[in-house]
């Protein structure tokens, strides 16, 4: 496989999808418009957990809202993570799946052309969550190095997510399937993680789950940036925790993409 | 240079004479000076078969889906380079499974198949390379521009950026696409993606294009816009596979074709062939309303005429028509000497029509069933075959 020819094949299909999503920007917000209800009835309804003195002492602050935040990152990656699945299947469903598949290109840059346009969507989606954020009142501790540190992080969960949307799309070759596996891990991971609440608010079994979940490690990091600022041991859990999942998503998404033919 | 060996259609006379492949030439009875013209039909030569080069070689193709749906079944046939080959079936025949094989989109269950000398299962990155393939459903983004639709699948071969943008230009003039270039699919309509989807399959230059129903759900003037274009492209030496319901549009494009019914192949041959295998020709009298001596007059003479199979009663069974049916062979041939022999008896005739068999009768013939009902349309030709 020649590196150059594979790097530019995934270009093009990175230029495809970022066309297709200007040329349909309503897409962006829809992703959003459930974790801005969140954001904004959630925090408002659970307010006072911040004046918990147990919360405070575990998060470091006493804004639900900014504790709340890092949890609504997450949900606008992993809601955003559904389209790129979905995006497939279309193609799938008008043929022009087929057309990339007899031309001359490797199957992976099929995948990586979508995911790292994904990747695009979801920090240009983060971004508009931050700014509303800002409007809430959140303030960001690690300030602009730590912004850019989210939209990374961001970047790296959104393609380790979008991983097991496209394994959902190409093994079911189904919209609706594709809509509601995505839609039913998202929830019971983040109430089963440290996103909505502190690990040690959490109940014991839930604890437990919570520390094998994913979602907990990248909450933390993104807690801590908001928060408190650079601990750069949350951020390398966060890291590992999406480099296990997007090695799993990814690596079996391009296995099935290129043994299923049948 | 070829040696034939014809019959003279008069005296019965053995004749030999040296043409080549496609020439027209006019001979002379040595016996009884009859004239007349000879075209060597290059397909029914054998010798000149085995020296065409297949590009497609399939052998015992079979696929299964779900263990139980046998798709295709056991099917074998050969491309020539540089033909249009049909591949021509009713709904569910195995069209399109067949199709994805050879486009190495669908694994085969069993068999062999090589394209250009490419194992389509071994070789498939090679295969893709020299290959074009427009499916059934367009595949074609439809919230992209014509234009950058082809450039994206120009990318997708690697093509340079300025050989990509004067290569989509000229795609775009061929297929008439140019003035709206730069609109976005959605305002399409299905025989401009159809083209689009055509010429998107053409920016690698391929050796062999892969076509599923090109023309289905099309208008008429739409599904003429799209044969002069296969029959251009085939001119230029591009070798088309195209699959088709109609038996209208493998008459008018193929070369060769296969019948395929139930995955199954009923018959293959040139449409001629086809035609020749199953139907005899109809030669159809028509005379005077009134004049009903003259038909039965006809009809004794006619009876008499070797090479002719059966000749009608006379009337046809219509009150407004006074004529017979005469069935033979080959009609071309016999409808000159029906004429000879009406002249020299000074029998008048009105009208005198040659109805060669369409394929729609020989799908019906080989399958029991009718192809499809609205397409249906007698080939009626005043004299002679199209081939
Ligand atoms: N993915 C699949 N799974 C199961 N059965 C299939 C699949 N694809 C095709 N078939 C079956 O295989 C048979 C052949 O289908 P195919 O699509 O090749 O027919 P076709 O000749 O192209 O028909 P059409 O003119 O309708 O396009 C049909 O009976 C069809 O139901
Ligand atoms: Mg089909």
């Amino acid at each position: 496989m020649n590196f150059m020819e594979m790097l530019s094949e995934i270009v093009s299909i990175f230029n495809r999808w970022n066309k297709k999503l200007v040329r349909q920007p309503i897409l962006i917000f829809f992703n959003l418009i459930q974790p801005l209800v969140w954001f904004l009835l959630f925090t408002q309804a659970f307010s006072a957990i911040g004046d918990i003195p147990s919360f405070q002492l575990l998060t470091g602050t006493s804004s639900y809202v900014t504790f709340f935040t890092a949890a609504v990152i997450i949900q606008t990656i992993t809601s955003s993570a559904l389209s790129s699945g979905l995006g497939l299947v279309t193609d799938f469903d008008s043929g022009f799946m087929d057309k990339m598949r007899v031309a001359p290109i490797s199957k992976s840059s099929i995948l990586f052309g979508r995911l790292f346009s994904a990747a695009l969507t979801t920090i240009i989606q983060v971004a508009i969550i931050i700014v509303i954020g800002f409007a809430l009142g959140v303030t960001i501790a690690s300030g602009m190095v730590g912004i850019i540190i989210i939209f990374i992080l961001t970047a790296l969960f959104g393609i380790a997510w979008s991983g097991i949307s496209l394994f959902v799309a190409l093994t079911t070759k189904n919209q609706e399937t594709t809509l509601s596996v995505g839609l039913l891990t998202t929830f019971p991971l983040l109430f089963l993680s440290a996103a909505v609440m502190p690990l040690g608010l959490l109940p014991d079994w839930v604890q437990q789950v919570a520390k094998v979940n994913p979602f907990t490690y990248v909450a933390q990091a993104f807690q801590s940036l908001i928060i408190n600022g650079f601990e750069w041991d949350k951020i390398e859990y966060a890291l590992i925790a999406i480099l296990i999942v997007g090695v799993l998503s990814v690596g079996a998404s391009i296995m099935v993409f290129r043994k299923k033919i049948s | 240079m070829l040696e034939v060996k014809l019959e003279c259609p008069k005296c019965k006379n053995q004749i030999t004479i040296q043409v080549k492949q496609g020439e027209k030439i006019l001979i002379t009875c040595p016996k009884c000076k009859t004239q007349g013209t000879f075209t060597l039909p290059t397909e029914k030569s054998v010798q000149q078969e085995s020296k065409k080069e297949d590009i497609l070689i399939v052998e015992h193709l079979r696929k299964t889906f779900d263990k139980d749906i046998l798709a295709v079944d056991n099917i074998s046939f050969r491309v020539h380079k540089g033909e249009i080959f049909g591949f021509l079936g009713p709904n569910g025949a195995g069209k399109s499974t067949t199709i994805k094989i050879l486009t190495t989109l669908l694994k085969k269950t069993s068999g062999k198949a090589t394209i250009d000398g490419f194992d389509i299962d071994a070789q498939q990155a090679q295969v893709r390379r020299i290959i074009g393939y427009s499916s059934q459903d367009v595949g074609v983004d439809n919230d992209l521009t014509a234009r950058e639709n082809l450039l994206l699948q120009c990318q997708f071969h690697h093509i340079p950026k300025k050989k990509a943008k004067k290569k989509v230009d000229e795609l775009l003039k061929t297929v008439k696409l140019i003035e709206a270039a730069d609109r976005r699919l959605k305002t399409f309509s299905g025989g401009m993606r159809k083209r689009l989807d055509l010429a998107s399959s053409l920016v690698s230059g391929p050796k062999i294009l892969f076509l599923d129903e090109p023309t289905t759900g099309l208008d008429p003037q739409s599904r003429q816009d799209i044969w002069d274009y296969v029959i251009k492209l085939n001119r230029q030496g591009m070798t088309i596979f195209l699959t088709t319901q109609y038996m209208e549009e493998a008459d008018h494009l193929a070369n060769r074709l296969c019948i395929i019914d139930q995955g199954k192949i009923v018959a293959q041959g040139t449409p001629a062939e086809l035609k020749e295998k199953i139907g005899t020709d109809k030669i159809k009298l028509l005379f005077k309303i009134d004049d009903v001596e003259s038909c039965e007059k006809a009809r004794k003479l006619l009876f008499k005429l070797p090479g002719i199979e059966t000749v009608g009663e006379c009337g046809l069974g219509l009150v407004s028509e006074n004529g017979l049916t005469i069935m033979t062979k080959n009609g071309s041939a016999m409808f000159v000497r029906v004429v000879r022999a009406l002249d020299e008896e000074d029998i008048s005739f009105e009208q005198l029509t040659l109805s060669v068999p369409t394929l729609d009768e020989v799908f019906l013939k080989l399958t029991g069933k009718t192809l499809d009902v609205i397409e249906r349309k007698k080939a009626v030709k005043p004299v002679g075959r199209r081939r």
